[in-house]
C-alpha cells in the first residue's frame, strides 16, 4: 500500500471480532490532513460508520479505535497519549427518539501503547464486532491474530498484566486492557495499560468487554517518514532543551499533578463530600508532600517524556501494608479522597489500587460513591438499599465493599453501575439536584461553584463533563516538519473547531440539545459554606447568557445548538450538514 | 528469535543463575544496594573489581552505568541510541535519524511491581560473546566475526565474516545479560552498545541523568547481571512490603 502522508503510514488496522478477519484500511490523505489528530480521526471514522443515530454503544457495530496522534512514536516530549474513541456507554441526552441515545467518547491514555501502534505499522486500530468467546488480540508487525484469552476471562488487571506477559514471552510488548469491570460492562468501565494508567473516561472499557476483547498487545519495528527529516531533527532538538528550561519541569517531576491537591482545595475549586464543597480540611493528610513522605517510591514517565509525573507508592503499615500502586494524582486523589472526604491516605491508595485493579473509571466511581454517601446521610435511601453497608462519609472499608459490588453488578451495585444519572431517577425525590453529571457522564475533579470556565467546560464539552476538553495538539511546528503541512495558530485552532463541530453534530444526530449542556442544580442553589469561596455558586441568568454568546459564537443556534449551515460549510462539513438540517 | 526475551516470573524458579565466585566483599544485595543508590557507588565498585583481571595488558574498558532510583523508563535512551547509531544521508548530508527503537542498542524492559531496567553490552572483560564466535581469529587483524574494537573496546560484529551462528547471542542471553539482538532478516548480531564512539548519545540525552559513562576496568564476569535478576532485587528493595 503505497503512503502518500509524511508522518502517517496510511493505514488502519481493522480487526473484525464477529468474523475473526483483519483488513489493512488506507488513511485517506484528505481526512489525515482535515481531521489531524487521534481525536478528529476518530470522529470522523465513528461519523462515517454509525451512519444512523440510536446505534447502541454496546452492539457490534460501535467500533473501539485506538489513535494515536501524528507525533506519537516520534521521541518527542510529552506527545505519547492515545486517543480511545468509540460511542459512548454512559451518556444519554435528557430525550430522543432513540433508546440508545449517546455521544462520542474520547478517552486518553498516556504510557507507551500509541507509540507502539506506530511501531507496527499502523496509524490506529479499529477493532469491530464481537467474539464469540473472550479473545485477546495479538500484533507483532504484520502478523495479527485473535487469540483465546478464556483462562484470563475474570482476572483483575494487575494480575492479568504479569500473566500476561508470561504468555506473550516477550516483555517489548504493549498491552492494554479490561478488568472484571469491563467484562460485567460496567457502564463506566475503563481501559487500563502497564496496569496502572487508565482510559477512565466514557466507558470506553465497557464498549471493550461487549466485544468480548479482554486485550490488545501490540509490538513492531516500523516508524513513518517525515516531511522535512532535517527541520525535523533540529525542532526535536530545541523542543528537548526547551523543557530543561522550562520552570515548571521541577514541580511536575516532583510532585506531578499530585501537587495540585492543595492548591486546589486551597483556592476553594475542588470536588469535596459530592461537589458540596470546594475545600478539604484534610487535604494535606493526602496531597504531594504527604504521599512523598509516607509513599512515594519512584517516577515514572511516558514515552520520551522528561517530566515523569506519574509516582509509585507502596502502603508501608497498617491495614492497608503492601499496597503498591500508582498514586494519588489529582484526579484520583480528588474523586476518591476529598470527594468522600477521606483523609486516610494509606486508604486512599487501597481505593486506588483497587479501581484500577478491577478496571473502574476513578473520576465516576468516585461521583457514584459521593452521590450514595449523600443520599444515605440525607434519609433517601437506608442500609438496606445499600445493601447492608453503612456507607458514611470517609469510610474507606465501605467504600471498598461499594467497589466490589460495582464492579460484579451485584445487587445495588447493578444500578450503581449505570452512574449517578441512572440513580438519581431511581432514589427520585430531588436528588438529581445532587447527581453529579453532564449528559450522564459524571464531572471530573474540579468543583465549579467559584469556577465559572470550567463550569462552562463541562457543560459544553461534546464527550459529557470531562476536564481535558482544551487539550492541545502542541508542537505545531514539529507537526509541520513531519506532515509538511504548515501548521500555526490560525490554521491549528481551525481544525480543532472542525473536529469540535463533527462531534457537535454527531451528537446533535442522537438528540442531544440545549437543554443537555446543563448542569446539576447545586451548583446555582447551594453555594460553598466553606474556605476561601465560602458563598459562591453559579447565577443562572449569567450561564444562560453566556451560553447564548457562545452559540452565536460558535455560529450554533442559541435555541437548539444546531450548527448553522454557513458555519459546517466554512469547515467543509456540507456531509454533515445535509445529515442535521431536517432535525 | 529476533528481539525476544523470555519473561520470567519474577518468583525465583526461571531466573539463571550468575556467577557469583570471586565477590567476596559484597553480597549481592549489597551490591544492589549500591547499583540502585547511585553511579558513583558503582564506580567505587567496579574499581574494586579490577583487581581480580589483569588491567596492565590492556587499554581501560568503560560503558554505560545506570542509576535504577532515577531511571523513569521513559525510553529516551532508545530513541537517542537509535537517532545517534541509524544516521540518515540527506543531500549528501549527514543527518540523526528519526529514533526508532528497533536500532537501539539498549532496550528498555519494564516489570510489575514498576521497575525499568535499560539494558545494554556491559562490555565484558573476558568476552564470551567472542569466545563462542566459531568463525577463525584472522590472521592479520585477528578478529574473528565477534570482535572488541581496539579504540573503545566495544564488541562489533564483521558482517562480512559472520556466518550467522547466533551463538553469541546465546550465550550472552544465558550467562550475561542478553544484549545482542538477531537481526530478523539477516540473523546477524546487532543491538550492541558501541559507546558511540566515545560520545554515548544515551549519557547526554537521558532526562534524567540516570545514565553515566564510566571507564576504569570493570570486569563485567560481576556486573554483567540480567535484568530479570536486577529488577527482582529492585522489587524487593523498593517494595518490599510487598506480600
Ligand atoms: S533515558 Fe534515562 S530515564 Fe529514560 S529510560 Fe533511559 S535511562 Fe531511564
Ligand atoms: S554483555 Fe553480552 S555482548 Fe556484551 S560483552 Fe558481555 S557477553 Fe558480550
Ligand atoms: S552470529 Fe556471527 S558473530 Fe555471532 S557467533 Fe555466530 S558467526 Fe560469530
Ligand atoms: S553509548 Fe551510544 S551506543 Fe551505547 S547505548 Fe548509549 S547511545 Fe547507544
Amino acid at each position: 500500500m503505497g503512503n502518500p502522508i509524511p508522518g502517517y503510514h496510511g493505514v488502519l488496522l481493522e480487526v473484525d471480532l464477529s468474523k475473526g478477519k483483519v483488513n489493512q484500511l488506507p488513511v485517506s490523505p484528505e481526512d489525515a490532513s482535515k481531521f489531524v489528530g487521534g481525536r478528529g480521526l476518530g470522529i470522523k471514522i465513528l461519523w462515517d460508520r454509525l451512519k444512523k443515530p440510536g446505534i447502541d454503544a454496546l452492539s457490534p457495530e460501535n467500533p473501539l479505535m485506538f489513535l494515536p496522534g501524528p507525533l506519537s512514536g516520534f521521541p518527542i516530549p510529552s506527545v505519547s497519549r492515545t486517543c480511545i474513541v468509540t460511542k459512548s456507554a454512559l451518556t444519554s441526552p435528557v430525550k430522543s427518539r432513540y433508546r440508545s441515545a449517546s455521544t462520542i467518547s474520547y478517552s486518553n491514555v498516556g504510557g507507551f501503547f500509541g507509540p507502539e501502534i506506530k511501531f507496527a505499522g499502523y496509524d490506529g486500530i479499529i477493532v469491530t464486532g464481537k467474539a464469540t468467546s473472550p479473545a485477546y488480540l495479538y500484533i507483532d508487525d504484520d502478523k495479527v491474530e485473535v487469540r483465546d484469552a478464556r483462562r484470563f476471562w475474570g482476572m483483575r488487571t494487575n494480575d492479568f498484566d504479569i500473566a500476561f506477559t508470561e504468555e506473550l514471552g516477550d516483555r517489548k510488548f504493549e498491552t492494554c486492557y479490561i478488568g472484571p469491570a469491563g467484562e460485567n460492562l460496567v457502564r463506566y468501565a475503563a481501559i487500563l495499560h502497564t496496569s496502572a494508567r487508565a482510559a477512565g473516561r466514557g466507558g470506553v472499557g465497557c464498549v471493550m468487554g461487549s466485544k468480548n476483547l479482554k486485550a490488545i498487545a501490540v509490538k513492531g519495528t516500523k516508524m513513518p517518514e517525515v516531511a522535512e527529516h532535517k527541520r525535523f531533527v533540529d525542532l526535536l532538538e530545541e523542543v528537548r532543551s526547551s523543557f530543561k528550561d522550562w520552570p515548571g519541569t521541577d514541580r511536575w517531576r516532583r510532585y506531578g499533578t499530585a501537587g495540585a491537591i492543595i492548591d486546589r482545595s486551597d483556592r476553594g475549586i475542588q470536588s469535596v463530600k459530592n461537589f458540596r464543597e470546594g475545600t478539604f480540611s484534610e487535604a494535606h493528610k493526602i496531597g504531594g508532600i504527604a504521599a512523598e513522605q509516607n509513599i512515594w517510591v519512584r517516577d515514572l514517565a511516558c514515552y520520551c517524556c522528561p517530566l515523569a509525573c506519574k509516582k509509585v507508592g507502596v502502603v508501608r503499615g497498617g491495614p492497608y501494608a503492601g499496597v503498591y500502586h500508582d498514586g494519588p494524582e489529582y484526579e484520583t486523589g480528588t474523586m476518591m479522597g476529598a470527594n468522600l472526604l477521606i483523609g486516610d491516605l494509606s486508604g486512599l491508595m487501597k481505593e486506588i489500587a483497587e479501581l484500577d485493579d478491577y478496571g473502574l473509571d476513578q473520576i465516576s466511581t468516585g461521583n457514584v460513591i459521593g452521590f450514595l454517601m449523600e443520599a444515605y446521610e440525607k434519609g433517601y435511601i437506608d442500609r438496606k438499599f445499600l445493601d447492608g453497608i453503612d456507607l458514611k462519609w470517609g469510610d474507606v472499608e465501605a467504600t471498598l465493599a461499594l467497589i466490589e459490588k460495582i464492579t460484579h453488578r451485584e445487587g445495588l451495585g447493578d444500578l450503581a453501575s449505570r452512574g449517578v444519572k441512572a440513580l438519581a431517577s431511581e432514589i427520585g425525590r430531588d436528588s438529581h439536584e445532587f447527581a453529579i453529571h453532564c449528559k450522564g457522564q459524571e464531572l471530573a475533579a474540579h468543583n465549579v461553584h467559584a469556577n465559572p470556565p470550567r463550569a462552562f467546560c463541562y457543560a459544553t464539552s461534546n464527550r459529557g463533563a470531562c476536564h481535558l476538553s482544551g487539550d492541545s495538539l502542541g508542537h505545531l511546528n514539529l507537526l509541520g516538519a513531519i506532515t509538511g503541512q504548515t501548521w500555526d495558530f490560525p490554521s491549528y485552532i481551525n481544525t480543532g473547531e472542525r473536529i469540535f463541530n463533527l462531534e457537535k453534530c454527531f451528537n446533535y444526530r442522537e438528540g442531544f440539545r440545549r437543554r443537555d449542556d446543563a448542569l446539576p442544580d447545586r451548583f446555582f442553589e447551594e453555594p460553598l459554606t466553606l474556605g476561601p469561596a465560602k458563598g459562591a455558586a453559579l447565577k443562572r441568568d449569567e450561564f444562560e447568557k453566556t451560553l447564548d454568546n457562545y452559540y452565536s459564537e460558535r455560529g450554533w443556534d442559541p435555541k437548539t445548538t444546531r450548527p448553522s449551515k454557513e458555519k459546517l460549510t466554512s469547515l467543509g462539513l456540507d456531509f454533515a450538514w445535509k445529515e442535521i438540517r431536517r432535525l | 528469535m529476533g528481539d525476544s526475551r523470555k519473561p520470567n516470573s519474577l518468583k525465583g524458579e526461571t531466573l539463571r543463575t550468575i556467577d557469583l565466585r570471586g565477590v567476596t566483599d559484597f553480597s549481592r544485595r549489597d551490591f544492589l544496594r549500591t547499583a540502585g543508590v547511585g553511579s558513583a557507588g558503582l564506580i567505587t565498585f567496579g574499581g574494586w573489581l579490577v583487581k581480580s583481571v589483569s588491567a596492565q595488558e590492556r587499554p581501560a574498558y568503560s560503558l554505560i552505568v545506570v542509576d535504577f532510583n532515577k531511571c523513569t523508563g521513559c525510553r529516551t535512551c532508545e530513541a537517542v541510541c537509535s537517532q545517534a547509531n541509524e544516521k540518515v544521508k540527506l543531500d549528501g548530508e549527514e543527518l540523526l535519524g528519526l529514533g526508532n527503537p528497533r536500532f537501539s542498542n539498549v532496550r528498555v524492559y519494564s516489570f510489575n511491581p514498576p521497575v525499568e531496567i535499560p539494558n545494554r553490552c556491559v562490555m565484558c572483560g573476558d568476552a564470551p560473546c567472542i569466545e563462542a564466535c566459531p568463525v577463525p581469529p584472522d590472521p592479520v587483524t585477528g578478529r574473528k566475526a565477534l570482535y572488541r574494537d581496539e579504540k573503545t573496546l566495544a564488541i562489533k560484529n564483521d558482517p562480512e565474516r559472520c556466518v550467522a551462528c547466533g551463538s553469541c547471542a546465546e550465550v550472552c542471553l544465558d550467562k550475561r545479560v542478553g544484549a545482542i539482538i538477531l537481526d530478523p532478516v539477516t540473523s546477524k548480531p546487532g543491538g550492541i552498545c558501541n559507546l558511540c564512539e566515545g560520545d554515548p548519545a544515551c549519557v547526554k540525552y537521558c532526562p534524567f541523568e540516570a545514565l553515566t559513562h564510566v571507564s576504569g576496568g570493570l570486569d563485567g564476569r560481576h556486573y554483567a547481571l540480567p535484568p530479570e535478576k536486577v529488577a527482582q532485587e529492585l522489587i524487593s528493595l523498593w517494595y518490599y512490603h510487598q506480600k
